[in-house]
């Protein structure tokens, strides 16, 4: 194996310049004074103090950790049945991925756009509704319409990941379940979805960590009111102009990422070996 | 002072700088790839949908040169990328940004042997306050920020009586939407409570923060950026902070809407071209912004765009009969209400505003 070693190179490369100096960068800017000059050297602590000084931010951050978690439990709700009939679909499950994979073929902004003219006050939606003698409804800038275009989004992550791990499971567990005098719920709660943890928790974490940080569709589903904390750092480095504030929060932010992926990574540990 | 088509230019000038910061200097690409066998390139860093629909391509035969357009959402956006060292020949930022750039010395004089147009410039717009002599800079848009509304939901008497408080007026809570910039909500929350929108007082600035509270508590607003351009134009809700040159856009799609600057006064602004000090053609600057200035390529513009021209005699044809603006009353910015104000860069201010903003809509 150590003739291939060297063909990892270029992705070391890759990641060192593109992660890890720009990581390095936001620790350098979260200690120092604000501004964007590079470096005036001079260390601090005051940019996290901001934070954890003013109630406005602890707020913002944990409306963005709700927001977060409902669209994961959504997705979850969503994609484990959906991943679970495409794996048992046979041939045409390589049809049914395709599908799911279909709208990531266009640019996610535009996707997130179009929900704008579905979701408004005078949109299609609103239109059909309409035919029923119901509404108009307020849907745009309330948290179903943030949800609701985070779950569109990230939805085909969990998907994937669960109907991966779904898929690469041996039937011959499932016959030697019924075998063993277990009916399909037993065997589905006993086997198949103790297998599929894996899936799950990889899918979560591809969900959660894109639905905690997105700044543009809160901004554009939810209107410049509902602030989650991607928008409150877009804004330090975009109209602010206060970097070192907005490494601190992103910091922070990379912190509790860190802190939830190693749990979430833990309980896909104990439920492997438990069960 | 215009924000549309945010995200597709965003995408794109993401895709650029990712490209231009891979390949280095003399590797740009901007996708139209005209510039083979000629070396001259101006670099103009300017707001989207911003300029004639023409008057690039025209600029470009006339001076046998090749135009590379960057696009930003915000001056503040702008200004990290020019102290960031980016070299640009035509900056197109707003009046406090320019002074900002001024005082830390990023500009250079422009060639006024070479923009012998300058005399084309309306009297409003012409040696305002942060460039008396206008030095280092010439208007390209200017404007007002004022309220679009509903003729037929909306008092006029109301809008009079109240000014900028009718944003406070119950009667019409969740009717509005409020632009999302904290410059320009709190211009208006300072000028209803009869302060200088340059202000440094504290007192003052926090007065106008608990104003934009109680709208946000009381009003239900929504704030938005450029959707409210469509948004007003369909009538979804029936008023609107606007920029001028948007609100004529608006007014001339639905007949239903007016615009209305209140007594309190408000923000004259202007984006005007001005020319970095590490351009890498300045002669070719000076000429562009001196062709700017000419009659057609100003009447393309502002038919373009819907902001008023800089240019005194494309501002009358446009707004006079038979223009495309006829009888527009958001085209003309008025002239001589005391109350109004440019704004001055203020490092105070600047700093508490962004800090006050984000805690007036997270609540």
């Amino acid at each position: 194996m150590k003739q291939f070693r060297s063909m990892a190179y270029p992705y070391v490369a890759w990641i060192s310049v593109l992660i890890v100096i720009p990581m390095l960068l936001i620790i350098a800017y979260a200690f120092t004074v604000e501004g964007t000059a590079f470096f005036q050297g001079q260390f601090t602590l005051a940019n996290f103090a901001r934070f954890f000084s003013d109630a406005v931010f602890i707020q913002v951050l944990l409306r963005s950790l709700r927001v977060a978690i409902l669209t994961t439990i959504v997705c979850l709700l969503l994609g484990y049945p959906a991943a679970y009939a495409i794996a048992r679909a046979g041939k045409r499950s390589t049809f049914l991925i395709l599908v799911i994979t279909l709208p990531t073929w266009i640019n996610m902004l535009v996707r997130t756009y179009a929900w704008v003219g579905i979701l408004q006050d005078d949109g299609l939606l609103n239109h059909l509704l309409g035919l029923f003698g119901i509404g108009p409804l307020q849907m745009m800038y309330t948290d179903f319409a943030v949800v609701l275009g985070m779950v569109y989004n990230f939805l085909p992550f969990m998907i994937l990941e669960i109907h991966t791990s779904l898929s690469k499971m041996d039937p011959s567990f499932l016959e030697a379940a019924s075998d063993l005098g277990a009916n399909r719920t037993q065997a589905f709660l006993r086997v198949t979805l103790p297998m599929s943890v894996p899936g799950i928790v990889s899918g979560i974490t591809l969900v959660f960590l894109p639905a905690v940080s997105s700044f543009f569709i809160p901004k554009l589903l939810g209107g410049g009111q509902y602030v989650l904390i991607g928008n409150v750092i877009e804004s330090q480095f975009l109209t602010s102009g206060n970097w070192s504030f907005g490494s601190a929060l992103s910091l922070i932010m990379a912190i509790i990422i860190m802190l939830s992926m190693f749990l979430t990574r833990r309980l896909d540990r104990n439920r492997g070996i438990d069960v | 002072m215009k924000h549309r088509w945010l995200s597709a230019i965003l995408g794109g000038t993401l895709l650029l700088s990712l490209l231009a910061g891979c390949g280095g200097p003399g590797t740009e690409f901007d996708g139209t790839n005209k510039s083979s066998g000629n070396s001259d390139t101006l670099k103009i860093y300017n707001w989207g949908e911003y300029t004639g629909e023409d008057l690039i391509d025209n600029f470009e035969e006339e001076y046998d040169c090749h135009v590379i357009m960057e696009y930003f959402d915000s001056n503040e956006m702008m200004y990290t990328k020019i102290s960031a060292g980016d070299s640009y020949d035509v900056l197109i930022p707003s009046d406090y940004m320019i002074e900002r750039l001024m005082k830390e010395n990023y500009l250079q004089p422009l060639d006024k042997e070479i923009i012998t147009n300058i005399d084309l410039l309306a009297d409003d717009c012409r040696g305002l306050d942060y460039d008396p002599e206008n030095t280092y800079s010439i208007p390209y848009f200017w404007g007002s920020v004022g309220i679009v509304y509903n003729k037929n939901t909306v008092s006029r008497d109301d809008l009079e009586r109240e000014g900028w408080n009718i944003l406070t007026d119950t009667k019409y809570a969740g009717r509005l939407y409020l632009y999302d910039s904290e410059r320009d909500s709190f211009m208006m929350a300072l000028k209803a409570l009869g302060y200088s929108m340059n202000t440094d007082n504290e007192d003052e600035i926090n007065a106008a923060y608990e104003w934009l509270c109680n709208v946000n508590d009381t009003m239900q607003p929504v704030y938005v950026t450029d959707e409210i351009i469509d948004n007003m134009i369909n009538g979804i809700k029936d008023i609107g902070i606007v920029y001028s040159g948007d609100a004529a856009y608006i007014l001339s799609e639905n007949p239903d809407m007016g615009y209305y600057c209140p007594d309190q006064g408000t923000n004259i602004w202007s984006d005007a071209m001005v020319i970095p000090k590490n351009a890498s053609n300045p002669e070719l600057a000076n000429l562009f912004i001196n062709y700017v200035l000419t009659y057609d390529a100003s009447m393309d513009n502002t038919e373009t765009v819907g902001y008023t021209s800089s240019n005194a005699d494309v501002m009358a044809d446009a707004y006079g009969e038979g223009g495309i603006y006829e009888g527009n009353e958001a085209y003309i910015p008025r002239s001589g209400c005391e109350k109004d104000e440019v704004f001055r860069d203020n490092e105070v201010l600047r700093k508490k505003l962004s800090e006050l903003w984000i805690k007036v809509k997270a609540k």
